[in-house]
């Protein structure tokens, strides 16, 4: 026992102290004193360690408290949304240093206090256990300064050879980030930035920058619009901004005020969101778009008295719809707006041409500052996968892509890659195509890093660390500054850029510090644009010769594509509100988010007319084969009344083999059927043929049937009917009861099914702030999902043009509740507050409450969903739990579940309020579901109140309880839909 | 033969002796051939068929011992149910056991009362079958719940869990009290039937282990004229406190059913409906089993072709009460107007489940109208037959009503459907594994017809009785 004792420092050491022992056997001898002293620490530790507790799991983190934090109580900061690039501002929740929830800023003039499903589920990312713990070098893990010091060699070599260095990258709005990338363009000349969307616009900002001379899109005003035609456009779901349109959408679906209720007609080849939120959908082939730009604008420019120059081109298009469409478009001129999702230059030029003779631009088109997402150019994409063959391309940077998964010819941009001396990529994950870099340098995720956005011109707003890096992960823009050879402080260079471009424009007066510090507080700012008095839009003789030239072409081309063949099809992609373009593939919470539309979750399938599957012989789940010259995919069928009859739907962003352990085998990658006409991706093609299979794989659905079956639970009837009838609120039914005594609350929820788009955004913000364990497929094959919220879709009226209805339903919490008297524990009871409570902990799980609810909004845990090998989603993994609502009971298995009405936050609204020694406003308390609603279409207050606003909306004529009639009496009620129809 | 066994003297005044009635055991039987031959299971080796029966039974005993522990180690997602469908499997065989177990009480009890000599012969191993079946049927409660370790908080009593008291609203908790009341019933309705015989075992038995046993067991019976008198009084009260558990057990199992709001369910009824279902599938497995027995056991001049017959009619009368309450919920559905309860009809007669609904019909309603025909009552195959197929059908029927009315009710959004695992499969075969495996052994070790009674009935006793 003479050797001091010593602390390993590491393996090293290891060795070293080993042969320092084996030198030293002598002392290792062991004297029979010796023995006993051992002996007798070994009796005096062993009884000592028996003495004290187990290692203590569950520390409270703070021995000193940071003075602005309290355990317990959230800090909220405002960001800016990485979802996609209509960079929403948000608020985001922290708590004990992690973020857990994100919400809609409200100060935001673009999205208010909206967020989508996919933004919702991005503070999953954030603990995404397949995310790089650092920077690999050829696969390896390596440090910052290995890595580094690898590529600034190579980085000065190029230079120094003047060899081609080419940022590849997505869209990017943060204007610091541009201009990080225009310093680089300046500091090498060899360095070039290419940029392109997986789903791409190009041909939009063609035509505009054609048109209006503008670099960048038209910011569509869709609130100002009482007549809006949209040509393929899902702008609720995916196009754009889907957040800001349904926000402006909804604002004109309040039938209650007269003349506000805009008319909605779509014209599309599958059934998109935004179809089913439609007055009149009027399904056509994915190939007429054009033509059906085309008829609107010969009838707007008979209207208008111009010459079109194109001929009649005879289609299979609905004329009545169209001739409706227009007259409605030239009845509300000035206040119309028609949107296209068309991939074709001309089109989108005609498209503008009929908003131009309607005078929309300036009104529902802004082109005074225009949106600056989508900047993507196919064009040059297609050039630079060229160069990297040829081999003129010596450094390549990929930020924000993935074109090894999305590139059509994927396998061509996989061989290009190999030409490359130096790929370098900031994903961050090994994806497919970081896996083929050479060096990968993992971003920050969005809620750990400084950014900027600039979404809409002068619209701007701030991105800031909600926590520390979770990983050794570095912010693109500080890799980039650093191999620039400046300080990696991409901060500085934000405060800087602002400092330097937007404060000089500030018109308020203040020092830079002070909008600073506002514009981080409120998370977005707003450029005071001074009034320019650009006179109003006139269409220049250049214009009107470049649409009518547009049109001539449009014609030409619709002619010649004839008649198809028989038995070949057109084929069109789409993007799905949940996963997008693929970038969100590894979240379990959007894989498991049902389609709007279709309520599939776990993968894509083949969207197909009911008139086309039974000429195939196909059911839903059967396989069919599609296949194109140059491909084949196999996927099952799904049969969608309303789907045009000679076009199939394939989702993109599906068979990601690289994402991570929840996206692989979902699904299957749909981007090889992309083709290029004109030099634009083009996401329909046509001369598909289709085969059965002959074997057949069940989809994966919420709700396996569609009709109402003739019952009233969703109620609806025609605007006109609705301000003719002077229709009478429906009185509550009676009933032979006592009213329950209550409390001085009662809690309630009113829904606007005519505001609410089904966008099942309120799904995943419900998952994220209860706690909603994810399932996968088996699970929801066998219809156990969880979600505490589910927007029931309906489909009634005739196979071609059906009508879609859709219903958030949630637990109704009703005051005499089935699933109260039937418990044997009473573990569900009723509150003071009206509330439906349901109690984990004294549920012994007899499920009879699930059988005896009418709504079955009820949830059991068929088997422990957290910490569980056989459910490897995010609460398999200590990160992935790092995301759960501390408020909120992680529930075992064997107990029932459902919407508490976020009854964590009635509860801290309510003691809020008493500290402050006042009573609850109306208004203070807002559930999770109404929170993230971009419509605002679900609103909670206190039914007691009979000022609140939902007591307000429960007095008004559309409102109605479903099931009524059997005398729960709930406290969620409805405010029927409205259609808004053409009555010619 | 000893003399404590022999027939008891009727306290009541004797009936006029039935003249043109047949006795229900012939006059040539002997008291001491009846123990004799009751007795011989209990004392002889096994026969080959008995064994092979018992290892079947305890085999499949083993294999819903292992489904039940797998899915109580797992949880309840290991069987096929769903958001939509909460019960099926489950409580459709804690129903059908429940039912079962009806006969039993029905014979022992109210027959008694009723003073139906005929159910001497089957009384005892009807009242064990009752037994068996109630046993099988509380495992089903037990382990569909999700936390099957903490049933006993449907149990009210003072304890440490603050204000947490059970809900007396809940029919689940009324079926807690009933079930208990009725295995406790009928338990000691049962043992004390067979006091008098374990005196009579006793007495034949040399001494020994299995002496002090029946020493034991017989209570320190004397077979004096006082412990007759006594011990008829007895059994006349409990009979008349087993009497309303015939009737109220199946009423609470079907409230809980009727006091839910689900079409299909929610339904007026239901009490006098479950309770015929249940006395019709009672006498179902009774025949079934009795068949098997006295042909197996040699017992035919016990359980004779009488016997059977009067079965068989109490069989086509239930069978009837219980078609005649099928017609009248659809008669219902249509006549209420109801388009929720009127779909929840049309869907069971055509929905994806109608081939469930009508083996239903065609074993519970169809096939018991052949009862009419004496040939038929008379035929053993024959009612062995019948008796199988009600028991299917009858399973069928809790079946039908439980999860047709589950998989589609108010809002279509949730319609699902239902399928089975193997796990429940297992569960169910488990069920009747334990079932028989009780049965089997209780042949064995119990003497399985009341001696006492059938010795009061034979020929020779009703004429010394009569004279």
């Amino acid at each position: 026992m003479a050797n001091d004792l010593t602390f390993w420092k590491n393996r090293v050491h290891v060795e070293t102290s080993r042969e320092d022992l084996e030198t030293n056997r002598a002392d290792l001898e062991t004297s029979r004193r010796d023995f006993l002293t051992r002996m007798g620490f070994v009796l005096a530790a062993s009884a000592l360690a028996g003495c004290s507790r187990g290692a203590v799991q569950k520390a409270i983190p703070f021995l000193i408290k940071p003075e602005e934090t309290m355990p317990g109580v959230a800090t909220w900061y405002a960001s800016t949304c990485g979802a996609c690039s209509a960079g929403c501002g948000l608020l985001v929740k922290t708590r004990d240093g992690r973020p857990i929830k994100i919400e809609g800023n409200t100060e935001s003039p673009l999205s208010g206090g909206g967020t989508c499903a996919s933004g919702q589920a991005t503070v999953l990312s954030l603990y995404d256990a397949e995310r790089l713990k650092g920077p690999t070098w050829l696969g390896v893990p390596v440090t910052w300064q290995d890595v580094d010091a690898r590529i600034e060699e190579r980085l000065r070599a190029a230079m120094a050879g003047r060899h081609n260095l080419v940022l590849l990258s997505g869209t990017i709005v943060s204007p610091s980030t541009r201009a990080l990338i225009a310093e680089w363009k300046a500091r090498v000349p060899t360095f070039r930035h290419v940029v392109y969307d997986a789903v791409s616009f190009s041909a939009l900002r063609r035509a505009t920058g054609a048109c209006f001379a503008i670099d960048g899109l038209p910011h569509y005003r869709f609130d100002r619009a009482t007549t809006i035609v949209g040509i393929g456009a899902d702008f609720l779901g995916t196009w754009l901004s889907p957040v800001e349109f349904t926000r402006q959408y909804a604002r004109r679906r309040r039938p209650d005020a007269a003349g506000v209720m805009s008319r909605h007609y779509q014209f599309e080849a599958g059934v998109s969101l935004t179809g089913t939120n439609a007055d009149h959908r009027v399904p056509i082939a994915a190939s007429q778009q054009g033509a059906v730009a085309l008829a609107i604008l010969r009838r707007i420019a008979i209207e208008a008295g111009v010459e079109t120059g194109a001929e009649q081109v005879d289609g299979a298009i609905d004329e009545g719809a169209v001739a409706s469409a227009a007259e409605d478009l030239w009845r509300h001129r000035g206040a119309s707006l028609v949107v296209s999702g068309s991939q074709d230059t001309a089109t989108q030029i005609v498209v503008h041409a009929i908003n131009a003779l309607l005078g929309n631009i300036g009104t529902t088109v802004d082109i005074e500052s225009p949106s600056l997402q989508k900047q993507g150019d196919d064009r040059s994409l297609a050039q630079l996968v060229d160069e990297m063959e040829r081999g003129d391309i010596h450094g390549l940077m990929l930020y924000g892509v993935n074109p090894a998964y999305d590139f059509p010819d994927a396998a061509r941009f996989a061989r290009g890659l190999e030409s490359v001396a130096l790929t370098i990529s900031f994903a961050d994950r090994l994806d497919e195509t970081a896996s083929l870099a050479h060096a990968v340098c993992p971003d920050h995720h969005f809620l750990e890093a400084w950014n900027d956005a600039e979404a809409v011109t002068a619209s701007y707003s701030l991105a800031q660390p909600a926590i520390a890096p979770l990983l050794d992960t570095r912010a693109a823009q500080d890799s980039l500054l650093k191999w620039l050879g400046k300080e990696p402080d991409f901060y500085a260079y934000v405060r800087e850029f602002w400092r330097s471009h937007i404060h000089p424009t500030d018109a308020r007066g203040r020092t830079f510090d002070e909008l600073w510090d506002h514009a981080l507080h409120d998370g977005v700012y707003h450029r005071d644009v001074p009034a320019a008095k650009t006179p109003p839009f006139r269409p220049s003789r250049a214009f009107t010769a470049a649409w009518q030239s547009a049109a001539h072409e449009v014609g030409g081309r619709q002619r010649s594509s004839a008649a198809p063949a028989a038995d070949r099809y057109e084929l069109h992609l789409y993007e799905t509100v949940a996963i997008r373009d693929g970038r969100h593939a590894n979240n379990p919470w959007l894989q498991e988010l049902p389609d709007p539309v279709t309520k599939i979750t776990w993968g894509n399938y083949l969207v197909l007319a009911p008139s086309l599957a039974r000429r195939l012989g196909v059911e839903s789940g059967d396989v069919v084969r599609m296949g194109i010259p140059d491909a084949q995919i196999e996927l099952p069928a799904y049969v969608q009344p309303g789907q045009s009859p000679g076009t199939v739907s394939i989702a993109l962003g599906y068979g990601r083999q690289h994402a991570g352990k929840v996206a692989y085998g979902v699904g299957a990658n749909a981007f090889p059927l992309v083709t290029s006409f004109d030099g634009e991706r083009q996401y329909h093609r046509g001369g598909v043929v289709l085969q059965k299979a002959g074997r057949s794989e069940p989809l994966a659905t919420t709700q396996a049937h569609h009709s109402m079956e003739g019952r009233p639970i969703v109620r609806t009837t025609t605007l006109s009917a609705l301000l003719s009838e002077e229709t009478e609120a429906r009185p509550e039914a009676a009933s032979l009861w006592a009213d329950r005594e209550g409390g001085p609350h009662r809690w309630g929820l009113a829904i606007d099914l005519n505001s609410c788009t089904g966008c099942s955004a309120c799904v995943t913000a419900c998952q994220a702030e209860n706690n909603v364990p994810v399932v996968g497929r088996d699970e929801v094959l066998r219809g156990r999902e969880m979600h505490w919220i589910r927007i029931d879709a309906y489909t009634g009226g005739s196979e071609d043009h059906p009508e879609t209805l859709v219903q958030p339903m949630m637990c109704q919490h009703c005051q005499n509740a089935p699933c109260e008297t039937v418990c044997p524990v009473a573990a569900t009871t009723h509150s003071s507050d009206g509330l439906n409570q349901q109690v984990y902990n004294r549920c012994i799980g007899t499920r009879y409450c699930e059988n005896n609810c009418p709504y079955k909004v009820r949830r059991f845990n068929w088997f422990r969903y957290a910490q569980n090998e056989a459910f490897d989603f995010n609460m398999n993994n200590p990160v992935g739990r790092m995301v759960l609502n501390p408020d909120v009971t992680v529930r075992s298995r064997g107990v029932m579940e459902k919407c508490s009405m976020c009854i964590q936050r009635v509860q801290d609204g309510k003691l809020l309020a008493k500290q402050e020694g006042r009573s609850v406003a109306d208004g203070d308390i807002k559930t999770a579901c109404q929170q993230v609603c971009p419509a605002d279409s679900i609103v909670f207050g206190d039914l007691n109140d009979p000022e609140s606003r939902v007591a307000r909306m429960r007095a008004g004529q559309r409102h109605y309880l479903v099931l009524d009639e059997i005398g729960t009496k709930p406290n969620v009620g409805y405010l029927m839909k409205i259609k808004n129809r053409s009555e010619a | 033969m000893t003399p404590s066994a022999l027939a008891p003297v009727s306290p009541q005044k004797p009936r006029p002796a039935p003249r043109l009635v047949q006795p229900w055991i012939a006059a040539d039987v002997s008291a001491r051939r009846i123990t004799d031959e009751v007795m011989h299971p209990l004392i002889s080796r096994p026969g080959a068929a008995w064994l092979a029966s018992f290892a079947l039974a305890v085999l499949a005993l083993a294999v819903g011992v292992a489904s039940v522990a797998y899915e109580v180690a797992t949880g309840v997602g290991v069987w096929g149910l769903n958001k939509t469908v909460g019960w099926a499997f489950d409580i459709t065989n804690f129903v059908f056991w429940i039912g079962i177990g009806h006969a039993g009480t029905l014979i022992s009890a109210i027959l008694l009362l009723l003073r139906q000599q005929w159910r001497t012969s089957i009384s005892r191993s009807a009242e064990a079958m009752t037994i068996f079946a109630v046993l099988c049927a509380a495992v089903f409660p037990l382990i569909h719940m999700g936390r099957p370790w903490l049933a006993f908080w449907v149990i009210p009593y003072p304890n440490s869990r603050g204000p947490l008291w059970v809900n007396f609203r809940s029919p689940l908790l009324w079926d807690v009290f009933a079930i208990n009341t009725y295995l406790t019933i009928s338990l000691v309705f049962w043992y004390l039937g067979m006091i008098p015989d374990f005196a009579t075992l006793r007495d034949r038995t040399a001494a020994g282990s299995r002496r002090l046993v029946y020493s034991l067991l017989s209570f320190g019976w004397n077979g004096s004229a006082r412990t007759w008198s006594r011990y008829e009084t007895a059994t006349t009260i409990l009979a008349g406190l087993a009497t309303p558990l015939v009737i109220s057990v199946h009423t609470i199992v079907s409230m809980d059913f009727a006091t839910s709001v689900l079409p299909g369910w929610h339904s007026t009824v239901f009490p006098p409906y479950f309770v015929a279902g249940a006395v019709f599938s009672g006498f179902g497995m009774v025949l079934t089993l009795l068949i098997i027995t006295r042909t197996v056991m040699h017992l035919e001049h016990y359980i004779s072709i009488r016997h059977l017959e009067v079965m068989a009619k109490v069989m086509l009368l239930t069978g009837s009460i219980v078609g005649l309450a099928y017609a009248l919920e659809f008669f219902n559905a249509w006549y209420g107007g109801n388009v929720y309860e009127r779909y929840a009809f049309v869907n069971r007669a055509s929905g994806p489940y109608a081939w469930c609904f009508w083996i239903m019909v065609l074993c519970n309603v169809l096939a018991p109208q052949l009862l009419w025909i004496r040939r038929v009552r008379r035929s053993v195959a024959a009612l062995f037959l019948l008796s199988i197929m009600v028991n299917i059908g009858m399973w069928f029927e809790r079946f039908v009503i439980i999860v047709t009315s589950l998989h589609r009710s108010y809002l279509p959004s949730s319609w699902t459907m239902y399928r089975p695992t193997i796990i429940e499969v297992g569960t169910l075969v488990g069920s009747f594994g334990l079932f028989f495996t009780c049965f089997l052994a209780f042949i064995r070790v119990l003497p399985m017809i009341a001696m006492w009674e059938v010795k009061a009935v034979t020929g020779h006793a009703s004429e010394t009785t009569h004279e």
